[in-house]
């Protein structure tokens, strides 16, 4: 099959599945000695040149226009923000490839496909923008990153960690719009990596999974502040159980629908029709685990000084990275000879 | 029956009009479900004797979720749900925003809405967020809401 949508699965799966390729030629961007082969301790190897190389070359390479010095920024941000620049390109071509109108939902189930989907220009249109979002994410990343070593003015410091919380805000927002076009997209997590989607929960990160992650990195809590993260613990995982819950009982509706009257007629237009507006439950589903996201960062904001709320954003945007890089090790990894 | 309607004990039953046990113990003031009649008067009954309160639409997921979030805490709210047919739900929702009011944000009032200490509350956007704040607890135990 050659329609979009074939097109479009195919070389998504070849984008996420097969980064090295594209590490390869970026880093001959940066390097010219030999060009490593295709092994993952090859890999490693490349990494440790990137990391030794020196501060100049990836100073000059470094085209972005904060003000703090970029030095302490580790060449592995480049090549996640080329992985991100790919995706965001391939969209892009994805888009101008489509032969119909922006409004056309270009629907199409293909069974031979494990990642079969459906594709709209609303989702188009957040794959564009999700490419962007990374290329930021990395560049703020880098920021916190700088800053921290420095000696910057509380205000300054407020200020990126400011950006940064509103960047994720940004997000969510993104993802709202993202599940009007179609929910199924978010809920799969086929614009995270395949790392990150082992991770899923409702369309996103497990807020408790997260408090778990960043919490030993915040060493000094004041007395105060441990009770305050506790019950914040708690909380999360009480309103996550409560929408895991929810989640359960959608499904069991959701199947009763589907499956209602007699299985085996071969006529289920009405089952459709139900089954479609139960459906619209799990965009609210989306939307309260986004929010849910949102007001644990927030609250994480008000227990922590600017200084810790930093190295928070810090260690939380970093944690991300390493899943992404996970992804990539792990499809390049060798695989047994057929 | 609107009368009574606060005061009926949850029975187990097979039809989708009549009540489904809720909670544990059987509670005089649990109105376990609304068969369709209800008016402003016994909207504002069941407001006012119940500590927590959610309205909702039967077969309703984040009803669920805001029951079983209440339970979790400590706290069994009285359901009262409607059917998905008609325009019982806009008409609840309308005389819940008679009595409740309109919620902060002049935003228009969504099924499940929960009400505490015969106040409005809100949906489950506010009661995750006060969850997560830590003000939620402290409002239903003001209430006198919580069991625990």
């Amino acid at each position: 099959m050659t329609s979009p949508s074939t097109q479009f699965v195919t070389s998504r799966r070849m984008n996420i599945y097969e980064p090295f390729h594209q590490i390869n030629t970026w880093v001959e961007g940066y390097h010219d000695d030999e060009c490593p082969d295709v092994s993952p301790l090859k890999v490693i190897e490349l990494e440790e040149k990137l990391f030794n190389q020196s501060e100049d070359a990836l100073h000059g390479a470094l085209t972005t226009s904060n003000k703090y010095d970029q030095e302490a920024c580790k060449p592995i941000d480049k090549v996640q923000r080329r992985l991100a620049q790919n995706r965001k390109l391939h969209a892009k071509a994805v888009c101008e490839k489509r032969p119909t109108q922006q409004d056309l939902y270009v629907g199409g189930v293909i069974d031979h496909l494990p990642f079969a989907g459906t594709i709209n220009s609303g989702i188009a249109e957040f794959e564009m923008e999700y490419g962007h979002w990374v290329e930021e994410q990395n560049r703020q990343i880098c920021e916190l990153r700088t800053a921290l070593h420095a000696h910057i003015t509380d205000k300054d410091l407020q200020n990126l960690v400011d950006n940064s919380m509103s960047h994720y805000f940004d997000l969510f927002r993104m993802k709202a719009t993202a599940a009007k076009a179609d929910v199924f997209y978010l809920t799969s997590g086929m614009w995270k990596t395949s790392a990150e989607r082992f991770f899923l929960w409702i369309g996103g990160f497990r807020p408790s999974e997260l408090l778990k992650v960043l919490v030993p990195q915040l060493d000094p809590l004041t007395d105060q502040q441990v009770t305050q993260v506790c019950n914040l613990q708690q909380s999360c995982q009480q309103a996550e159980d409560a929408l895991s819950q929810g989640m359960d009982r959608l499904q069991e509706t959701l199947a009763e629908t589907v499956a209602a009257g007699r299985l085996g007629e071969g006529n289920y237009v009405p089952q459709m029709t139900n089954a479609v507006e139960k459906l619209d439950a799990l965009v609210s589903f989306v939307n309260q685990a986004d929010h849910l996201r949102k007001e644990t960062l927030q609250q994480m904001h008000r227990i922590l000084t600017k200084h810790q709320a930093a190295r928070g954003l810090l260690a939380l945007g970093e944690y991300f990275q390493r899943l992404r890089a996970l992804s990539s090790f792990w499809a390049s990894r060798p695989h047994e000879p057929a | 029956m609107q009368e009574t309607l606060a005061y009926r004990p949850c029975a187990g039953s097979t039809t989708s009009t009549s009540a489904r046990p809720k909670g544990g113990q059987p509670d005089p003031k649990s109105a376990c479900n609304g068969d369709g009649d209800f008016d402003d008067r016994s909207v504002q009954k069941m407001v006012s004797e119940n500590a927590a309160i959610v309205f909702g639409r039967r077969g309703c997921c984040m009803c669920h979720v805001v029951r079983k979030l209440l339970l979790g805490l400590g706290v069994n709210p009285t359901m009262f749900e409607v059917d998905d047919e008609g325009n019982q739900e806009a008409l609840l929702l309308h005389q819940l925003t008679q009595i409740g009011g309109a919620p902060a944000g002049e935003e228009k009032l969504q099924l499940p809405v929960v009400f505490i200490g015969g106040r409005l509350f809100g949906g489950v956007d506010r009661v995750i967020a006060t969850h997560i704040s830590g003000e939620l607890v402290p409002i239903l135990r003001q209430a006198g809401a919580l069991w625990l």
